[in-house]
């Protein structure tokens, strides 16, 4: 267990801490609305239960981030933080996977359902959970990487490569 | 294995002298053939999930007025990712089973179990991917959203609904036993099996 290693390991799961919060705050504020024919056209995470698994999921995942920066690798738990760090990363594809999907027929529709896309009415909603969804997906892919380097860790007393 | 003496490794050290010969890991095996099983019977049911029903839309006179419509697992992106990431999921089982069963002569310098644990690492996540888009749109086609005024299509096409969530049932099975294999793999490289080592030790 290298100083290197550690610096690099610790700044990844600094940025996806950094990334998840991000995705999370930017989710939970967002909200617009939009008057259509007389009728209060509002829009607001909640109301769809894709990007409530969505906050939460994030919430979590940056939880454990900040918990995870202090185990040090010298420590019994880092076996079980290479475990968890998997099981986050599930976490954290399933949720930008499932509020993607959703978000894709808010802006596409889907015409073989009748479901009209409603970004032409409210586009400051639709705008933050793009964002926000770019944030998570920068998340997941940290993780991803991280995950592949935390084997390397594993592999390192053992050969010379 | 690593040369004896220093030399840079060459093309006769792809396939390793069975010097150790591992124990079949019977466990493992059964967990992976049930994985398998589960991927596959998800990838086939919801590639299969199709309904086609007349539905009568108004009435001219005397004749009403008949649409035939049809739903297909094609017409979301989020079930056609589920089927793609789940027959990839199974294709990794089978081909783990296989080597599992026939390949312990092959390994590349003793790099075996890592390639197995990041490859496993990679389908989990690739299959919970694909598992989280396919549930909520199955929970949308459910339930419907009222604020985007998104009517519910399962009380029309309920046979297309139930296929669904049998498949996506299957899935989930599938990921657990997937999250299971894979933990057991990184373990399997974090302690090396004490009776016959991993091949890296002279």
């Amino acid at each position: 267990m290298t100083k290197g290693w550690r610096i690099f390991t610790s700044s990844l799961r600094l940025l996806a801490l950094v990334a998840t919060l991000t995705a999370t705050i930017i989710m939970v504020t967002s909200h617009d609305s939009a008057e259509v024919l007389n009728l209060t056209f509002k829009a607001k995470y909640s109301n769809e239960s894709a990007f409530k698994y969505f906050v939460i999921a994030e919430a979590v995942a940056s939880g454990y981030s900040l918990i995870a920066l202090f185990v040090s690798s010298k420590s019994l738990l880092w076996r079980l933080v290479v475990i968890l760090d998997v099981i986050i990363t599930i976490l954290l594809t399933s949720s930008v996977s499932a509020a993607l999907a959703i978000a894709h027929v808010g802006k596409k529709g889907n015409s073989h359902a009748g479901w009209l896309p409603i970004c032409g009415q409210v586009p400051k909603f639709c705008n933050q959970v793009t964002g926000s969804l770019i944030a998570a997906f920068i998340a997941a892919i940290v993780y991803l990487v991280l995950i592949l380097y935390s084997l390397r860790t594993v592999l390192s007393p053992l050969i010379t490569v | 294995m690593a040369p004896q003496d220093g030399r840079k490794p060459e093309v006769g050290d792809f396939i390793s002298t069975p010097s150790a010969k591992q124990p079949k890991d019977w466990v493992l095996l059964l967990l992976r053939l049930l994985a398998f099983m589960a991927t596959a019977s998800a990838t086939i049911v919801m590639a299969l999930n199709k309904e086609t029903k007349t539905l009568v839309v108004a009435t001219i006179g005397n004749n009403p007025v008949k649409v035939t419509l049809t739903a297909k697992f094609q017409h979301t992106p989020a079930f056609v990712f589920f089927v793609i990431a789940n027959g990839m999921a199974s294709f990794h089982n089978w081909l783990m089973i296989v080597m599992e069963i026939h390949g312990h002569r092959i390994d590349y310098k003793g790099l075996r179990l890592a390639v197995i644990a990041i490859l496993d690492m990679m389908t989990v996540v690739l299959a919970s991917g694909g598992d989280g888009a396919a549930t909520f749109m199955a929970e949308l086609g459910k339930n419907g959203n009222s604020h985007a005024r998104w009517n519910k299509i399962c009380d029309k096409f309920d046979t297309f609904c139930d296929h669904g969530s049998g498949a996506l049932i299957a899935s989930f099975i599938g990921l657990v036993i997937l999250l299971i294999i894979n933990v057991k793999s990184i373990t399997k490289l974090i302690k090396p099996n004490p009776a016959g080592n991993i091949g890296l030790l002279p």
